[in-house]
């Protein structure tokens, strides 16, 4: 029978600040873990006549070894090449055939699939997830077909692209651990070394039931669902438990810099990047605040600061990058024509130093905590982002219910804990730097 | 604002580049399919039936001062959603003040009488509200967008109102913007697919604002404090405004809430716009440009398409989709699937008030791109000469009209179907008809438009990369012209 969260779900709505409107506001859900050990999350919503379907696998880049980085990723794309009762591109054309959308997508911690469609469509959602969870056919054919695919993909986002390989050398430079000191894309000679077996092995390793989160959200009868989900994915056969990475980080214990130069770019970059901690900790709520108080919006410091009155950056902007392991408060700047980048660095570092100083405003602290009951609406408003809040939150945390709890983690932080983690993480010895200047090639035409 | 680079997140499928949003517009990826390189093996169990939907009507209300507003209620969420339509984007801009309008949108925010930019960052970021104003050059309307917690709704109107009506444009924030604009430019321009689109626009329409993604620079430079001002008198009037609105607030409450925010909104006359002439090229030309370091090269192959309201449009809709519309068509199918050239490959058309473009856009590594134009031939080609078959049809039809249950699930797809509606002024069924309307259009409508808007001695080529490399390719497609702003 269905393990019930609702209750427990309940119970934290009185932590919860209340808003006047009666509008309800968290997404009640049911988990039930099969016999083959697959997690699946049921979110029955009739206010529309869509289901969005959700299979999160608990492997990412994070989990390759060395000599076959990408290959994650490169399986993800393996995944809509057909199966025993799948055609090659058949899973594209009848989810668009019938006005749903999906996509697949990797990331260090985490490989997900997801359909949304009319929820007439139910049965084929499952039906299409389960085919291939059971019995994907892998050639080689195909492989090298997607090999291809995947190296245009690093081509268009990375080889191509302005600060492309920044990206990637960031990730380098951060790291020492190897599970998140790769990029998820890959090199090119890894890509091409993958071969089949490493296909099928990779397959038989993570994309087992007992590696996997089911998620359904939307409208449909949840006896019904309950059934045909048991009718699909109960008969596929329980794998041995993958090996888990250890995704330790050394304590970092000098500031880390680089200069790389790029023919691609126009003007000065840098990445100012600062070493936080695992996700779903107390801090880094306190980080997120931070992170607003930092470079959210243009009532930020970093935009008001250095792109408005100083007129140093031509644009300006950070991200919280919470991870299963160790993540990171990273700010990226590009520079206005002329501008130095140690001016900026001086202004940022000003801005830092102001923060570890000074509380925060109680204007910054009230918005912070407003974008954030913003975001978390935004975020649960449509069945495939809670469908996706689901699946993510148990693969990363082992936890579902932070979907309705981390409102309030983000509404109990102070502005003492804001300039807590300001100092404690902000500081020069955690920090890497990765400076990109426009090669010549690229400046000349100017 | 804090424009910047993207984080990556890796994909199977590619959201097409030129995403211009088709109707009926529907939240999420890509979309369609092909039967052409598809493997059917008949077993998945398929619901043959099409969830036929209804799309919510608006509410509506008018103001004391003529400002018209369609509320779609829905208190599933305690938040809210506003779009101001203004009459008027770059297309009111005077041919030599062309930018005023986006400049005019942009300077919103950067100072009234009661409030300076920080201020008023800093009063909507507190309230969890957002507010942006945006007018493109070759867009017929500036566009304010507003949302937040339904909460702060009275807070938020109060701030909105004073930036829709008394706005400074003090001379200190134009020339911060134009400082700002200049240099996010310089970015900008790095990037192929910005200057693929650039200077496919430009080859479409020429001296035409649809040629315009950003206005010119020597034009935005020249701009003063009392341009905006003038702009802004003219344009900003209740009586030549629309709102549309969704959330967790009756129309009464609205109503009456607006009334007291905007109520003091002075009408004023309405300004006729009056479209430029447009002269499209006569003759296929191909246009490269060279971007040292390249690895890919960046295509867009297309022509003059066709206006919203023209009644080529809904077999347009349907030859795109079969076309380029997503990962199952047949660009997709054939470029991506079966020969692995790039990442992605899709179509995509345009069209407002003055004629749009259609467009076949990838980007290939350097070393195919021979390959690549034959393939993208071939296919145009074959829409053109072969009709399309019954079951790639029916199931084209299928998509479209499919896709209409999940934009029930997307408030931003909702308001902007109603958007559509209310500025072309299409009839109130018009969402309810669509599909009967999509349902009738046969294999010979799309080889029709397909011939007619294909054809290849209209088509213009764009090729971004390694010219040294791809011209000799490109040059037997049409005559090789100069690329505009090629003193760079």
């Amino acid at each position: 029978m269905p393990r019930t969260l609702a209750a427990f779900a309940l119970l934290s709505l009185s932590l919860c600040c209340g808003s006047a409107s009666a509008a309800p506001d968290r997404v009640e859900f049911t988990e039930t873990t099969l016999k083959n050990g697959l997690r699946v999350q049921l979110a029955p919503d009739s206010t529309a006549p869509v289901i969005a379907l959700h299979i999160a696998y608990d492997v990412g880049s994070k989990d390759e070894r060395k000599g076959l980085t990408g290959f994650a990723h490169l399986f993800e794309h393996m995944m809509f090449k057909g199966s025993e009762n799948v055609g090659d591109g058949e899973h594209f054309y009848q989810i668009f055939t019938s006005g749903g959308v999906m996509n697949g997508t990797t990331s260090p911690d985490m490989t997900n699939y997801y359909e949304t469609l009319p929820a007439n469509q139910l049965e084929m959602a499952l039906f299409l997830e389960a085919d291939r969870m059971r019995s994907l056919e892998i050639t080689q054919e195909k492989l090298d077909n997607q090999r291809h695919a995947v190296q245009e993909e690093r081509r268009l986002r990375i080889d191509n692209q302005p600060y492309g390989r920044s990206f990637e050398r960031l990730g380098e430079l951060l790291y020492d651990n190897f599970a998140y000191k790769h990029s998820t894309i890959g090199s090119m000679e890894d890509l091409n070394a993958a071969s089949i077996e490493d296909v099928d092995e990779f397959f038989k390793t993570y994309y087992a039931p007992n590696n996997a989160v089911l998620s359904l959200v939307g409208d449909f009868e949840p006896d019904e669902a309950m059934r045909l989900i048991r009718k699909y994915f109960e008969p596929i056969p329980r794998q041995p438990e993958p090996p888990r990475v250890d995704l330790k980080e050394p304590q970092q214990t000098a500031e880390r810099r680089e200069t790389i130069s790029d023919p691609l770019a126009r003007l000065p970059h840098a990445f100012i990047v600062y070493k936080t901690v695992p996700g779903n900790t107390p801090d880094q709520y306190a980080l997120e605040v931070l992170g607003s108080v930092l470079f959210g919006g243009d009532s930020s410091r970093l935009y008001q600061k250095l792109n408005k009155e100083l007129e140093l950056v031509a644009g300006i902007g950070g991200f919280v990058d919470e991870r299963i392991g160790t993540g990171s408060l990273r700010i990226s700047a590009t520079m206005r024509p002329g501008r130095e980048i140690k001016d900026m660095e001086a202004a940022l570092y000003e801005e830092i130093e102001r923060i570890q100083r000074e509380p925060i405003a109680a204007w910054e602290l009230e918005k912070a905590k407003n974008s954030t009951r913003y975001g978390y609406y935004s975020a649960i408003r449509g069945t495939q982002s809670r469908a996706m809040l689901l699946g993510a939150f148990t693969i990363k945390f082992n936890d579902p219910n932070l979907i309705n709890t981390r409102m309030q983690k983000v509404e109990a932080v102070t502005a003492a804990d804001v300039q807590r983690v300001a100092r404690q993480y902000l500081r020069e010895r955690n920090r890497t730097v990765l400076i990109t200047m426009p090669a010549a090639a690229a400046t000349a035409g100017l | 604002m804090t424009k910047n680079l993207k984080w990556i997140v890796y994909t199977a499928a590619l959201v097409p580049l030129l995403c211009l949003g088709q109707t009926p517009a529907a939240p999420g990826q890509a979309e369609p399919e092909s039967i052409s390189q598809v493997e059917l093996k008949g077993k998945v169990p398929v619901n043959p039936e099409t969830l036929r939907v209804k799309l919510p009507r608006p509410q509506e209300a008018v103001l004391s001062n003529g400002l018209r507003v369609y509320l779609l209620e829905d208190r599933k969420l305690p938040t809210f959603a506003m779009y101001f339509v203004v009459k008027g984007g770059g297309l009111a801009d005077p041919p030599d003040k062309r930018g005023v309008a986006m400049v005019t949108a942009s300077l919103l925010r950067e100072g009234t009488k009661e409030r300076t930019s920080r201020e008023i960052a800093e009063q909507l970021a507190t309230l969890g509200s957002s507010m942006s104003a945006s007018a493109s050059p070759s867009s017929g309307e500036s566009g304010i967008s507003v949302s937040g917690l339904s909460d702060n709704l009275d807070a938020t109107l109060a701030i909105v109102a004073d930036v829709l009506r008394h706005p400074t444009f003090p001379q200190t924030e134009l020339d911060k913007f134009k400082a700002r604009f200049a240099s996010q430019l310089q970015y900008q321009r790095s990037l192929p697919g910005f200057i693929a689109q650039e200077q496919f626009l430009s080859a479409i329409y020429g001296e035409h604002p649809g040629s315009l993604i950003v206005p010119p620079e020597d034009a935005i430079a020249a701009l003063t404090s009392k341009d905006l001002a003038a702009y802004h008198a003219r344009i900003y009037r209740p009586n030549n405004t629309f709102l549309l609105a969704h959330g967790d607030v009756s129309l009464k409450d609205l109503t009456a809430k607006l009334e007291r925010a905007l109520g003091g909104w002075e009408k004023g006359a309405i300004p006729d716009t009056k479209l430029p002439d447009l002269s499209p090229p006569t003759k296929a030309r191909v246009f490269i440009v060279d971007r040292p370091g390249s690895v890919q090269t960046s295509l867009r192959i297309g022509a003059l398409g066709i206006e919203r309201k023209s009644e080529d449009y809904f077999a347009m809709v349907v030859t795109n989709h079969i076309l380029g519309g997503g990962p199952a068509s047949r660009l997709f199918m054939n470029l991506r699937e079966d020969k692995g050239y790039t990442y992605g490959a899709s179509s995509t058309f345009t069209g407002s008030t003055f004629p749009g473009f259609v467009a076949a856009v990838t980007d290939v590594r350097t070393e195919v791109t021979e390959g690549a134009m034959r393939e993208l031939m071939k296919e145009l080609e074959r829409l053109a000469k072969e009709p399309v078959g019954k079951s790639e049809l029916e199931n084209a039809k299928r998509a479209l009209v499919g896709r209409f249950a999940l934009s029930l699930d997307s408030p931003q797809a909702l308001l902007s179907n109603l958007a559509t509606q209310k500025i072309y002024g299409f009839p109130d069924d018009y969402w309810d008809t669509y599909p009967q309307h999509i349902d009738a259009i046969t294999a010979k409508d799309i080889q029709r438009v397909a011939q007619k808007y294909y054809a290849p001695d209209r088509l213009q080529f764009v090729a971004v990369g390694d010219a040294g490399a791809v011209r000799e390719i490109l040059e037997q497609y049409g005559t090789v012209a100069s690329p505009s702003g090629s003193k760079e």
